[in-house]
């Protein structure tokens, strides 16, 4: 059996927030269904959650939800009963995970139509002797680091991320920490643009220097912050997309993920996300497309930023500049037009502010990522809409898990940008 | 729904399991620690591999690996200063942390690092450390019963009474 083309066809993005005191996880993913479903029809197509024939959830953490197996919950909300829904738990690139299982269900012939939900409600926890919700939401995430060897240590997200970027800094001398806080400016000044965003904000080099010191050399201003949200895709084959009429499908042409050695002292190099490298080959090659061009043949990029210089090594991992070129790379290209992953830059990289703009809701995030790339492909991303879709290709990034060892990339395209070379 | 004036109601509430976790077949690893101040690697029968932390199984060549006493020095392959952290170790900031590979070891493992002047350039890529434990009644078969002091604060650190250097 070869595979089915599958499109994007629905998303839904609620806003991304501090707390919502108002709504459950399930509500939330309720929302985000919703919405897709609404983005669906709105040039004249007619469904309802009742014509999608399976789900797949992604939701990192049991804890910050308080239940496990929360997808179930949502199932029973979402009035999906009796139909299958599979939960992808993969970290920090849950979303990244959770299209591509969503994808495989429609490309393999399970299902015509699937919802790609991600939904993630973390600040619930609360630590009631410092009065205090974010340390009890890095405990709960803590949990995710080798219980035996790590965890005991004081291991964190940020502390294993910085370790691979402190190592890279050691092999090529970047990122430096003015280089990791240009992310933080375009990545906050971004997400101005973005009204679901949770941090806008104009930002300085100086302002991410004297902001809080979290790990060295990592600042509170390279950090994103937790964040609750949920996002939604619907996901359709290629008859589906005929039969509904759909004006702008958008198409999944390459989906590939990675996980590399969750010991951080087992690499070959401390200094690299591996996962990112294997993910982003083998999604490229999928798409037919070549890692060493790939600034060239793609429009956007929406990577995962959770930490400022984990974005600049990403853009050498993904392939967009050589090894050791990322940060002079962002630097560089700093309120120069055409130049860079800035906004108006040669290769925009989160304009829709990623991580460090909109916040973090773990399981929704890659889902949110893959979303507003498809957006920007149908021009419809808003005010921070890119200026140019031309090659009408576009990447979504997501990394996560201790030591950043699961990555997947998902390579998007619309009708012009299935035939570009 | 649009409630006007929508007031929410949060509960309290804690999600607690005791465990009596079995280290299966790394638990010699832990014995020797918690009773001897010995540090033990393994190493694969087939390709020669060390692991540190120890594996019973190599996992490149799916064989049986044989345990090997490593020794108590080795170097920094990268380390960070955490100043903000989890719940559970808030009240510990500022720590080292830092992979480090023993000498005779093809793996770094994760510690921590201690030092008397805690700054990057004391705990940085290629420095040397040394292994100091915590007294034998202290030592309780975790990871936490010792950790690595940079190699020239050894002898300062196993001077105070609650550590001690090993054998």
């Amino acid at each position: 059996m070869s595979k089915r083309r599958v499109a994007i066809i629905g998303v839904g993005i609620t806003p991304f927030r501090a707390r919502y005191l108002d709504k459950t996880y399930f509500e939330l993913a309720y929302d985000a269904t919703n919405l897709a479903l609404d983005d669906t029809n709105k040039n004249g197509a007619q469904i309802t959650h009742k014509d999608l024939e399976s789900t797949v959830y992604g939701i990192y953490n049991e804890l910050f939800e308080r239940q496990f197996m929360p997808d179930i919950f949502i199932n029973s909300y979402l009035g999906m009963n009796n139909k299958p829904g599979t939960r992808i738990a993969s970290g920090g690139a849950t979303g990244g995970y959770t299209v591509r299982m969503a994808y495989s269900e429609v490309a393999s012939g399970l299902s015509d139509l699937c919802l790609c939900i991600g939904v993630e409600k973390c600040n619930d926890c609360y630590d009631e002797k410092t009065g205090t919700t974010t340390p009890e939401v890095l405990n709960a995430i803590a949990y995710s680091a080798d219980m035996t060897y790590e965890y005991p240590m004081g291991m964190m997200a940020a502390s294993s991320y910085v370790s691979m970027v402190n190592a890279h800094y050691e092999e090529f001398g970047n990122p430096t920490e003015e280089q990791m806080a240009y992310v933080s400016i375009k990545n906050h000044g971004n997400a101005k643009l973005n009204p679901k965003a949770q941090s806008p904000m104009d930002v300085t080099v100086e302002d991410v220097m004297y902001s809080r010191i979290i790990c060295y050399p990592f600042k509170m201003l390279d950090c994103c912050l937790y964040s609750e949200a949920s996002a939604a895709l619907i996901l359709a084959s290629e008859q589906k997309v005929k039969e509904l009429g759909i004006e702008k499908p958008i198409w999944i042409t390459g989906v590939a993920a990675a996980n590399t050695d969750c010991f951080i002292g087992n690499r070959e190099s401390v200094g690299r996300l591996y996962s990112n490298i294997y993910a982003a080959k083998a999604a490229y090659k999928m798409a037919g497309l070549d890692y060493n061009k790939i600034k060239e043949q793609i429009d956007v990029a929406e990577l995962h930023d959770a930490f400022s210089g984990q974005e600049v090594i990403s853009y050498e991992e993904l392939g967009f500049v050589p090894f050791g070129e990322g940060g002079p790379w962002i630097e560089k290209s700093f309120e120069k037009p055409g130049e860079g992953p800035w906004i108006d830059g040669e290769l925009p990289c989160c304009p829709s502010g990623g991580l460090i703009g909109c916040g973090h809701a773990v399981g929704a995030t890659g889902i949110m990522s893959t979303g507003e790339a498809a957006l920007q492909l149908r021009q419809e991303a808003g005010k921070h809409q890119v200026k140019t879709i031309e090659k009408g290709r576009a990447i979504a990034h997501s990394i996560g898990g201790p030591g950043a060892a699961y990555a997947a990339v998902i390579v998007i395209a619309n009708e012009e940008g299935l035939n570009k070379p | 729904m649009n409630e006007q004036n929508f007031q929410s109601h949060e509960i309290r509430d804690r999600i607690v399991i005791q465990y009596k976790y079995t280290m299966g077949g790394q638990s010699k690893f832990f014995l020797e620690l918690m009773n001897n101040k010995k540090i033990l690697g393994t190493k694969c029968k087939k390709c020669g591999k060390v692991w540190m932390p120890p594996r019973i199984n190599c996992s490149e060549c799916f064989a049986d690996t044989d345990w090997v006493e490593m020794p108590h020095t080795g170097i920094i392959k990268v380390s960070t200063i955490v100043w903000y952290t989890t719940s559970a170790f808030i009240q510990s900031v500022p720590y080292g942390i830092a992979f480090i590979q023993l000498d005779k070891a093809d793996t770094g493992m994760l510690q921590g690092i201690f030092s008397e002047n805690l700054v990057p350039s004391k705990v940085k890529k290629g420095q040397r450390v040394k292994a100091v434990f915590k007294k034998k009644e202290d030592r309780e078969g975790k990871m936490t019963d010792f950790f690595f002091v940079p190699e020239d604060e050894y002898d300062s650190w196993i001077a105070k009474p609650q550590y001690e250097g090993g054998s």
